[in-house]
């Protein structure tokens, strides 16, 4: 339990937790550490902060302190990827990525741990792309000294499924691209499709293997896209044919080519026509004409993703539609804006 | 014990319905019955050993009582009018209790774990399952203490009432101005202006019925 004691009988007693003090748009921290013997010079420091009572710490066999606490919830907070120092600063631990790659949040597992009184954890956005070194999440508990019980309810809580926070890699994938229209394919138009999404396989790490070029035919789709996968292919993209023209047979060649997977349709704007299958493992993912002309679209969502190896289905596909509406603004300040962060 | 399905199946058909309350039962009493070390409470050789205090009267309590086999005429389930929903499990052989509480943190959390559907009920009812334990419950250790005369087991104590010589058990008799009074008389009860009253059909009996089976039985033999 906690003993309140005036501040001139403090002198020579050990302080009980950090005392942050904040000088308004000069300085914020902490004034004085957990564990600091008060001494007279002390004293006219605290009484500016406005402190006239100090604690004095009297633990009983079922309560811990708030540091004690923090390091139980970060190491169950922290999964594969993501580091922390038991090092509480104001009770205070800072959880960071150890490795690049695809921040993983369980939300539902976040708010349970939230629900507990006395413990919160505040958390980049799920499938965020982080640096190593990156802080990803901080924690704490609430109150100075707390019963020991709901901390470690709140730990189980963050591992119900392993653990509540990790960093999925993101894998180097072989990518092969598939390019429908006949307009394309007969050399009426420039493709501008293959180098977009080579640019954005390139700036997570993958590479395109090879890209191929299929009229509005499903039969010579279909022979483009067992070709790649014939020489190796993990992912697939193909671009062109996913609307509801009659030319558009895109998705008929994926179903032919043995697609055992295939959701059409996301709740994205832009990307509403979008289109994820699979043929075994392999991932194949149908671009609609809208990244053609909005430099950010769903498959910005959803290729980190993937290469993360997360499986996509109709739910992920779903739930993508809070937060999945782009504000076409002037200036795109993607990823640092709301779009496709309300899961 | 059987799976949770299995309970829970059979759990929704003795109540009547399934509901989120049928879940959260199941769950309570599965969770209840290991912390005291019963794997299956209703066999012969356990449910001696087991005593649930119920604080609700809801659809949790039913499945509670289902799943366990504590019933109210054997005096292994006691109704505490709480309105709280939790159940305390006792092992009388080993005397450890548990207090397993519903939290209601899991009601709002629903949505996160069942975002998928939209109607309250049906979300509950899904989200109760996939939610864990540690977010579904609280529990807390604690000591019960049971008197003799509320034990299973035969009446150990009978009086009478000195006002209306109704006969009363189990030292459920309350005493005013050292008279031995039941509660009626002691105007604790739950009804008033008790009259007497005579009623149709007062001398029926089941004794016809049960001739009816035996000519039955005897013709079928004949």
């Amino acid at each position: 339990m906690l003993k309140k004691i005036k501040l001139e009988e403090a002198v020579g007693t050990q302080l009980a937790h950090d005392m942050t003090e904040i000088r308004p748009g000069e300085f914020k921290g902490a004034a004085f550490h957990k564990g600091h013997t008060v001494c007279n010079e002390d004293l006219c420091r605290l009484q500016k902060m406005g402190k006239n009572h100090l604690y004095v710490i009297d633990l009983d066999e079922d309560e811990i302190h708030e540091d004690q606490a923090a390091a139980i919830l970060a190491d169950a907070l922290a999964g594969d990827g993501i580091v922390w120092k038991n090092e509480p600063r104001e009770g205070k631990i800072k959880l960071l990525a150890e490795k690049d790659g695809l921040f993983a949040v369980d939300t539902a597992a976040l708010a349970a741990f939230n629900m507990v009184d006395e413990v919160m954890c505040a958390t980049l956005h799920n499938h965020t792309l982080v640096k190593k070194g990156e802080l990803v999440a901080a924690t704490r508990a609430i109150p100075l000294i707390m019963k020991r019980a709901p901390i470690q309810r709140a730990a189980a809580i963050a591992r119900q499924n392993g653990a509540l926070l990790a960093i999925r890699p993101i894998r180097k994938a072989k990518v092969g691209l598939v390019i429908t229209g006949n307009e394309v394919y007969q050399g009426l138009i420039e493709d501008r499709f293959a180098p977009i999404l080579s640019e954005k396989v390139n700036a997570l790490g993958s590479e395109v293997s090879e890209v191929t070029y299929a009229p509005d035919d499903a039969e010579l789709i279909r022979k483009a896209i067992r070709s790649h996968l014939d020489r190796g292919c993990n992912l697939l993209m193909l671009s062109g044919g996913m609307s509801v023209d009659p030319d558009d047979v895109t998705r008929q060649g994926i179903r032919s080519a043995g697609a055992g997977e295939m959701h059409y349709g996301a709740s994205v704007l832009p990307g509403a026509m979008f289109l994820v299958a699979y043929v075994g493992d392999v991932p194949l993912l149908g671009v609609p004409a809208c990244g053609l002309f909005h430099r950010i679209t769903v498959l910005d969502l959803i290729l980190p993703r993937i290469l993360a190896g997360e499986k996509i289905g109709k739910a992920e596909l779903a739930f993508l539609g809070h937060g999945g509406l782009c504000k076409d603004c002037e200036e795109c300040t993607f990823p640092h804006c709301p779009f496709g962060k309300g899961i | 014990m059987e799976s949770f399905e299995v309970l829970l199946e059979s759990s929704a058909e003795a109540h009547g319905h399934l509901c989120p309350g049928q879940v959260v039962g199941v769950r309570m009493a599965m969770l209840g019955c290991r912390l005291i070390g019963l794997d299956a409470p209703r066999r012969h050789d356990q449910i001696k050993k087991l005593i649930i205090y119920v604080e609700m009267d809801r659809c949790t309590a039913d499945a509670v009582a289902h799943v366990t086999g504590v019933k109210l005429g054997r005096r292994s389930l006691k109704f505490m009018d709480y309105g709280i929903m939790a159940a305390t499990f006792v092992n009388l052989e080993t005397g450890k209790a548990f207090r397993v509480v519903s939290t209601e943190a899991a009601r709002s959390l629903a949505n996160s774990y069942a975002p998928e559907i939209a109607d309250k009920y049906p979300q509950q009812l899904e989200a109760y399952k996939r939610m864990p334990d540690s977010v579904l419950f609280r529990v807390q250790q604690v000591k019960v203490k049971i008197n003799e005369c509320d034990l299973p087991g035969p009446t150990r104590y009978k009086t009478s009432c000195s006002r209306c010589g109704q006969v009363v058990r189990d030292q459920r008799e309350v005493i005013q101005d050292g008279a031995v009074l039941c509660k009626p008389c002691a105007q604790e009860s739950y009804f008033t202006d008790a009259a007497e009253v005579t009623w149709p059909d007062m001398n029926w009996k089941p004794e016809n019925s049960l001739k009816q089976s035996r000519k039955d039985a005897r013709s079928e033999l004949l």
